[in-house]
């Protein structure tokens, strides 16, 4: 059984105010000041503020302020009450039992209520949130409301992941009283938000800015500091950077990695880093090798391109050091599910991958290149080349792959494409050889991390099984790790699938993606996702 | 110029904004790529893809949702933003005052400073003066907008401080009334100017060439020869010759304007409709880039016709049948 208060709460936001760790909240070079205003710049325009009918992370990153979830989650990834006080889990983890906090009230002054909370997930988020609609929906059995306090959730087997979905980005609550009788697309108070978040909805300009006021009543005590947040619509990376210098805007969700380097050298600002984005988190680079093709039916191939691949060069010149080599197919932001030391991960090695190629069958020519020599399904003499199918925005990846693989012999001919026509090519048509794509494994690896390898996601849902990979071994792995509760015993479930992975390398992982998050230093208190200005304060 | 014209032009806009409509209708949809993936993330299943789809009719044959798209047009109703979840009309007119805003001044400066440029450059033939100006047009004609505004943005907003960097109000102070328009002037004039700068060059140009031309004529030699003072001779015997094609240019220019917006929009995080095309491209959102279609190519052939009205009143001769 689980229990955690609201002192677990109190005494996590005094830890994170104190911490000086890479990825908590900077220190305040003053004490937290009341009052203010914070301009933040947003990238685009979110359309509507509604984060419960959505996961895209325009709307997520302009409403999350607004909205709670039963739970935050803290910079170790660790759940907290929020809506929620505490929690029971009963039956093996096939019970939830929510007991919900006192004196809650929306922004319209309403009480907030367990029907509020069985409402948001029953009418709204299991439609219309595609992360919870697939994973909690597929999995739910009931939600019932004991009293106005209570809510449980029952499963039709225990579901270990459900409290790390349960935060603001996962599963905001919205109003019953607003909501119920109504489409929820089509509501106007997408527009004009009633929440119970630390700040208030206040006036919304479509294209150029929302203002968020302080909520008076907000549930943790002396929070929020600032009296208002306004999130400025920039969509140029470049102008943010200038708006910021300019002391127009005070915050940045991220930057590009050529002007970092010179924001750290000019001073006046802080930097927070973080692997957690309203869009998705833990973000992992991936290659993937497309199974049904001839060229890669031989793992020694798959596994000669891996170790080609020098990933400390990408986090150098591509990421500008905003990332690290990623050194296992589960990110390391999933603690207990990353697995350390796996002997079988790839790591660069060239002469490695020569001997694999020449072993796969795969000749080197007078003039570098190879061709095959008995390599099963493939004509001899067949030179090695496959297409590498990418965003376009992802052009410096491209590039750097072509020129590590040709290192070995290996020929790669680059298909970049705009996101949307990258999905359907790769995944319904599957009219490609390999490809790179960032796989965001969520805070719990039910969420990001399974439809990358189960056999039940090949097909033409987008982002999901892009190798074709099926291994039934890994398909029950997957399912015993879903319906273990203990985290030690689900992250031994973990330790094996990623044991099977780096062995068939359906994939290769390349780097894990951090963003920078920067702003003015005469602001502080941040924190890394969600509620970022919860407890941040500016002094003017 | 009779009304029978004017009627008969009015009546043309409706088979050419119906061809563009049906033209866009057939590539957005037949383009490759899924407005439901732009809703979803990357983390729906095939359930919730086939649910969306459903919802927004986009599961049903191509030929029936164009039925329904022109049905609802009809009755001047453009549909509902997939994204947005409201009117796509309404989402587009929110956004259309400040692009309005923006070309309108850019068009404004651009006439004036292209007119006063060509003045300048054509009584000035081969002096410095005119070879400095003209080469300063031809760049800024050849430079990219977006090049533009940056330097200019580094130049006069993050080196001199004199103007804001981006947006159309102060984020720190909100201002009604009076202030509230001083403020927007002060956010408009960096992006107007960089929208300008290559009608400038255009208009100049032409205006160069055009007065040349009249100021070798007969007629202008005569008013020369009759003692009138040179302003006299260049601003009313030579001009009026000279801004015919220069107006036929102003009017084709509006469709010129209204892209270059696009990128104006971006680079100065102005919240005009061109931005709502770009966000509207990327999400696939076809009910708000057909409104917004349907809008810039009214706004060109309006603004074609009233450039042939311009023509009968600045050259009587000219009749239309």
């Amino acid at each position: 059984m689980l229990r955690r208060g609201s002192a677990l709460v109190v005494s996590a936001v005094l830890l994170v105010s104190c911490s000086t760790t890479e990825g908590t909240p900077e220190p305040a070079a003053d004490s937290p000041v009341r009052g203010g205003t914070l301009v933040a710049a947003i990238t685009a325009d979110p359309g509507q503020l509604n984060p419960a009918i959505t996961t895209s992370g325009d709307v997520h990153t302009a409403s999350e302020l607004m909205y709670n979830g039963l739970v935050s989650l803290t910079p170790d990834r660790e759940p907290v009450g929020e809506l929620a006080e505490s929690w029971d889990v009963e039956d093996n983890g096939a019970l939830y039992r929510f007991h919900l906090r006192e004196g809650v009230t929306w922004h319209d002054g309403e009480p907030f209520t367990s029907a509020d909370v069985k409402f948001s997930f029953e009418k709204v988020l299991l439609k219309y949130h595609s992360r919870t609609a697939a994973s909690v929906g597929q999995a739910l059995e009931s939600i019932s409301t004991p009293d106005e306090r209570t809510v449980e959730f029952r499963f039709k087997e225990p579901y270990a992941p459900f409290p790390l979905q349960l935060d603001v980005t996962e599963a905001p609550i919205i109003p019953e009283h607003i909501y119920a009788g109504t489409d929820p697309l089509e509501n106007p108070a997408n527009l004009e938000p009633v929440g119970t978040g630390p700040f208030a909805f206040e006036s919304y300009k479509p294209g150029a800015e929302i203002r968020l006021v302080r909520n008076p009543d907000y549930f943790i005590d002396g929070q929020p500091l600032l009296d208002e947040v306004v999130l400025r619509v920039i969509p140029d990376a470049e102008s943010q950077v200038i708006a910021l210098e300019a002391g127009e805007v005070d915050w940045l969700f991220g930057v590009p990695g050529a002007d970092l380097a010179r924001l750290e050298e000019d001073g006046g600002f802080e930097f927070l880093r973080t692997t957690v984005n309203p869009g998705g988190s833990n973000c992992i680079m991936t290659v993937s090798f497309n199974l049904e093709k001839p060229v890669f039916q031989d793992v020694r191939t798959r596994r000669a391109v891996a170790t080609a691949i020098d990933s400390q060069q990408f986090v150098d010149r591509v990421l500008f050091g905003q990332g690290k080599v990623a050194e296992a197919p589960i990110s390391s932001g999933i603690d207990f599910a990353h697995a350390d030391d796996l002997p079988d991960m790839p790591t660069y090695d060239k002469q490695t991958a020569e001997d694999l190629l020449d072993e796969a069958g795969w000749i080197r020519q007078g003039d570098g290149t190879r061709v095959a020599q008995g390599v099963q399904g493939i004509p001899d003499g067949t030179p090695l080349s496959f297409g590498f199918t990418l965003f376009t925005s992802f052009d410096a990846y491209g590039d750097l792959f072509k020129a590590q693989l040709a290192d070995v012999g290996i020929d790669v001919e680059l298909d970049p494409q705009e996101p949307d026509i990258f999905a359907e090519t790769v995944f319904v048509d599957r009219d490609f050889d390999s490809n790179i794509i960032s796989y965001c494994n969520g805070a719990d690896p039910e969420i990001g991390v399974k439809r990358m390898y189960v056999s039940s996601t090949i097909g033409p849902v987008p982002f999901s099984n892009a190798a074709a990979y099926s291994n039934p071994s890994v398909d029950s792995l997957f399912d015993q790790a879903r319906t273990t509760v203990d985290p030690g015993e689900r992250g031994e479930v973990y330790r094996q699938i990623q044991e099977i992975l780096v062995e068939d390398l359906p994939y290769f992982w390349v780097v894990e993606t951090e963003a920078t998050r920067v702003y003015s230093s005469r602001c502080g208190g941040f924190s890394q996702a969600g509620h970022f200005a919860e407890a941040a304060y500016c002094r003017q | 110029m009779s009304w029978g014209y004017l009627l008969r032009r009015l009546a043309q806009l409706v088979p050419t904004s119906a061809l563009i409509l049906l033209v866009g209708f057939a590539l957005i949809h037949l383009a490759p790529g899924d407005p439901v993936l732009a809703l979803a993330g990357e983390h729906g299943d095939a359930e919730y893809y086939a649910f969306m789809r459903a919802k927004f009719g986009l599961d049903q044959p191509l030929h029936e949702q164009l039925f329904t798209f022109v049905a609802n047009l009809a009755h001047g109703d453009l549909g509902t933003s997939y994204v947005q979840g409201r009117p796509a009309s309404q989402i587009i007119l929110e956004r259309l005052p400040a692009t309005l805003l923006l070309t309108a001044t850019a068009l404004t400066i651009a006439s004036i400073l292209g007119l006063g440029f060509g003045i300048f450059t054509a009584t000035r033939r081969r002096a410095w003066q005119d070879t400095t100006a003209t080469t300063v047009l031809l760049a800024t004609y050849a430079a990219p907008v977006f090049l533009i505004g940056q330097a200019l943005i580094l130049l006069f907003a993050l080196g001199a401080g004199w103007f804001p960097v981006q947006g159309m109000t102060s984020a720190v102070t909100p201002s009604n009334g009076f202030s509230h328009a001083v403020d927007v002037a002060h956010h408009l004039v960096l992006p107007a100017l960089v929208l300008a700068a290559p009608e400038v060059a255009v208009i100049g140009r032409l205006t160069r060439v055009g007065l040349l031309q009249e100021l070798g004529s007969d007629h202008v030699r005569t008013a020369r020869a009759k003692g009138s003072p040179p302003p006299m001779v260049v601003g009313k015997h030579a001009l009026r010759g000279a801004v015919m094609p220069v107006v036929t240019v102003i009017g084709n220019r509006v469709a010129h304007l209204a892209s270059g917006a696009v990128v104006v929009e971006v680079v100065f995080g102005w919240p005009g409709m061109g931005r709502l095309l770009v966000d509207a491209l990327r999400d696939q959102d076809s009910p708000i880039i057909l409104g917004i279609f349907l809008l810039v190519s009214l706004t060109v052939m309006t603004a074609n016709l009233i450039t042939d009205l311009i023509y009968v009143w600045l050259d009587p001769r000219v009749l239309f049948s």
